[in-house]
């Protein structure tokens, strides 16, 4: 059974609204493997501060735009 | 199967060592019959063409891989990567070092009460210490590779 993480992203409806950028051209232009990009859009993996940042400004958007916290402080 | 560069080589790594040093431990299981001063040469001669036999796999399908996955190869290891590893070396380590106190555990008792092993044909394996503590790396880079695929197939 899946972990639900309480981060979630959007980063499937800016690839959309990015001329349908793939998951590979994402996953060049932030240094990582497809299958990383194809984790965290499934909410399965959270990045680490430092690839949220890079990956919210190739959509050129802020972090919060891109990736929400459902958890409790 | 979706998989990337780096589970199709942890698959391969994993693959290559159950296969050949399953085949070793077999044979050196094999070699408790015999006379010490036979076994012991047989031991080295396999125990040196075990090590050549995966040297010359690993170099040979792990450059085949790379080179199919040109793009991956140059990449390195991501942040996701570095985790599965981090996690998957912590278990190993515990596989290890089991290994190592099973190790110690025989020297001491072989210091206190030579006369141990005595009349045992299992015991009669050729540079058993070495072989036991040869046996827990093995089985630590298997538990590392297989903790690998894990991670890799559950994606988190």
């Amino acid at each position: 059974m899946a972990t639900e993480l309480p981060i979630t992203n959007k980063i499937r409806e800016l690839r959309f609204f990015a001329d349908e950028m793939t998951q590979q051209e994402l996953a060049e232009l932030v240094g990582v493997t497809r299958q990383t990009i194809m984790s965290i859009e499934k909410s399965k993996y959270s990045p680490t501060l430092e690839l949220a940042f890079k990956i919210a400004e190739v959509f050129g958007q802020s972090l919060e735009e891109v990736f929400q916290y459902k958890g409790r402080v | 199967m979706d998989m990337s560069l780096k589970e199709k080589s942890t698959w391969l790594s994993l693959l290559s060592t159950v296969s050949v040093f399953g085949y070793y431990f077999y044979n050196i299981i094999g070699l408790a019959e015999l006379p010490e001063n036979e076994s012991l040469d047989i031991a080295l001669a396999l125990s040196i063409k075990t090590i050549t036999a995966v040297v010359m796999i690993e170099i040979l399908f792990q450059s085949l891989l790379a080179i199919s996955n040109h793009r991956e190869a140059t990449l390195g290891n991501d942040e996701r990567d570095k985790l599965f590893n981090y996690r998957s070396t912590s278990i190993a380590y515990s596989v290890l070092v089991c290994g190592v106190f099973l190790t110690l555990g025989r020297i001491v008792i072989l210091e206190y009460n030579p006369s141990f092993e005595e009349g045992q044909s299992s015991w009669r394996i050729p540079l058993l210490t070495a072989h036991i503590l040869l046996l827990s790396f093995i089985l630590a880079e298997v538990s590392r590779f297989a903790a690998l695929i894990f991670f890799y197939r559950r994606a988190y």
